[in-house]
């Protein structure tokens, strides 16, 4: 498919400068730990009320998403907190490409007088849950109709399988090398070694040990693919006039971009088969905040495979199209000597799986200048998010 | 998950007359009744024109390797007993945007080229603790 016709941008109003993120909390990131998701999620949610310096019943508006197990909502957040007032709950937040959109919605929100501090959390025990999962994290494509009666029976699953094919089809059309998927490997390994909650963080790895990595799902090594993990993590949203009174350095959400593909749910049939909705998501975000591509200092994005993260930086636009492959080679996505830092706390590949939320508040530590594998002046940060059919772009800045 | 996964149930609707459709040799794929586009997979509306009915239509079963993945660790146990094996998609020749999922055979993987001619040939499947068997259109390298 060519032109893009395969896509739109979903319409979303001017939120620039509207919210600021003034809390953020790491649940701990494990391995199988025979946590409940709503355990991780009050886990989370505590360090965040923390770290912004608020009482829990100051939290009037709740974001989740209704996926992998029993989420924070109303009703679970006042059992934990012993609290009972009024609550504004939207299911539109959680991880993924909801954790890039969350503050658009509540944005829409705080601005209206629905909520005044709102509070998004994710969270994931798929790594307690694997043993009684059909093929793991793919126990949710194993449950579609279609997959199971076109896909699944020819070995066409799960996750890493379908990427493997999109990664094969990159090389196909545009030379992508092993090399090049490995270098993206390799640095959020790096960052990850530098990351005190990284559950990779005490083995190293070098570009001659992912290319001596055996194969799994050709083109694909282990190492080009996320781990299993126990974690969540937290935000808290605000006004900007409300976050100058509180203890955290100012985090402005700046631009969100929503794309969408209009081939269906189905990897095997998407019409763009090497690209993602970032073509779409990313351009708006940029509009929205008023900045360009150089004006970026941290890049994170949601990297379920080495692939996914390749493309997103193409079709966000920090190369052309087919041409990350060469654009990070060598060092360019490392924090300290690259020209775009990526993943600096790990990702999803070497951090901990828990969908992108971990890397919103990574992007958040930057802007603060608290992070452990800190990019120097870090003043302008965007999270990638990614679920197939949809992405997003949220861009946040210091102020 | 039903009793035979991973093999289908060839009595779901939706997808039944693509599995029927093999038994007689035939690789069948859904057609759009108003604009005549393939439609893939046979879920409607057409994705095209937005029409409601979808008709199950015989194409020829040539195509071209659009992409595929060599397999070399099983992550659901049915599997193990039949690695490596080379899984992908398949561009059909009638519309190329209709990509069937399948097992490429008769080809040594490192043979494997993009966008290399297909074609059709019906085999069982068979899965180690799995009853039964399913024949299935898979694709081999033209001339094979």
């Amino acid at each position: 498919m060519t032109g893009l016709d395969w896509g739109f941008a979903s319409d979303l109003g001017d939120v620039s400068g509207a919210v600021a993120i003034v809390g953020i909390g790491d649940a701990d990131y494990t391995k199988a730990s025979g946590r409940t998701t709503q355990q991780i999620a009050t886990q989370a949610t505590e360090r965040a009320l923390d770290d912004a310096g608020l009482q829990p019943a100051a939290i009037d508006g709740l974001m989740y998403v209704p996926f992998s197990g029993d989420q924070l909502d109303a009703a679970a957040y006042h059992a934990h907190f012993g609290t009972t007032h009024p609550m504004w709950e939207s299911t539109k937040g959680g991880g993924m490409v909801w954790a890039g959109s969350a503050p658009y919605d509540a944005a829409l929100a705080i601005r209206s007088g629905q909520a005044t501090y709102v509070l998004n959390t994710f969270s994931v025990a798929w790594a307690t849950q694997r043993p009684q999962m059909v093929g793991g994290p793919g126990q949710v494509h194993a449950e579609d109709l279609y997959k199971q009666n076109l896909e699944v029976p020819f070995g066409w699953f799960p996750q890493p399988v379908y990427f493997a094919t999109i990664a094969r089809r990159h090389m196909h059309e545009f030379g992508t090398t092993p090399e090049q998927l490995g270098a993206i490997a390799v640095a959020c390994r790096r960052h990850a070694t530098l990351h005190p909650t990284a559950i990779m963080r005490h083995k190293p790895l070098s570009l001659d040990d992912y290319l001596r990595s055996p194969l799994i799902a050709d083109p694909f090594r282990k190492e080009d693919c996320c781990l299993i993990s126990d974690g969540g993590a937290a935000y808290i949203m605000t006004s900007l006039e409300r976050a100058r009174d509180l203890r955290q350095p100012i985090i402005a959400v700046l631009g969100v971009g929503v794309g969408n593909s209009r081939s269906g749910v189905y990897w095997s049939q998407q019409g763009a088969f090497t690209s993602t909705p970032q073509v779409f998501a990313a351009p708006s975000a940029f509009a929205m905040a008023g900045i360009g591509r150089h004006d970026v200092d941290v890049l994170a994005c949601y990297d379920p495979f080495t692939i996914v993260s390749l493309m997103q930086i193409e079709d966000m636009g920090f190369c052309g199209k087919g041409d990350a492959g060469r654009f990070v080679e060598g060092d360019t996505l490392h924090y300290d000597s690259g020209k775009l830092p990526y993943n600096t706390h790990g990702g999803m590949l070497s951090h901990a799986y828990v969908l992108g939320i971990a890397h919103v508040v990574e992007i958040v530590r930057q802007l603060r200048h608290s992070a452990a594998a800190q990019v120097p002046d870090a003043q302008v940060g965007i999270y990638g998010g990614y679920t197939g059919p949809q992405a997003s772009t949220l861009i946040l800045g210091r102020r | 998950m039903h009793a035979d996964f991973p093999l289908p149930d060839v009595t779901w609707e939706p997808t039944r007359e693509f599995w029927a459709g093999a038994v007689r040799g035939q690789l069948m794929i859904t057609r759009c009744d108003a604009c005549h586009r393939h439609v893939w997979y046979p879920e409607p509306p057409c994705r095209h024109c937005g029409a409601a009915h979808l008709t199950w239509t015989p194409v020829s079963g040539r195509g071209t390797l659009f992409s595929w993945s060599v397999l070399h660790y099983a992550w659901i146990p049915q599997f193990t007993e039949q690695l490596p094996f080379v899984t992908g998609l398949v561009a059909l020749q009638e519309d190329p945007a209709v990509r069937v999922v399948s097992y490429i055979v008769d080809c040594a993987p490192d043979a494997l080229r993009g966008d290399m001619p297909v074609q059709v040939v019906f085999r069982p499947l068979r899965y180690p603790g799995v009853a039964g068997e399913v024949i299935a259109p898979l694709f081999a390298p033209v001339g094979k």
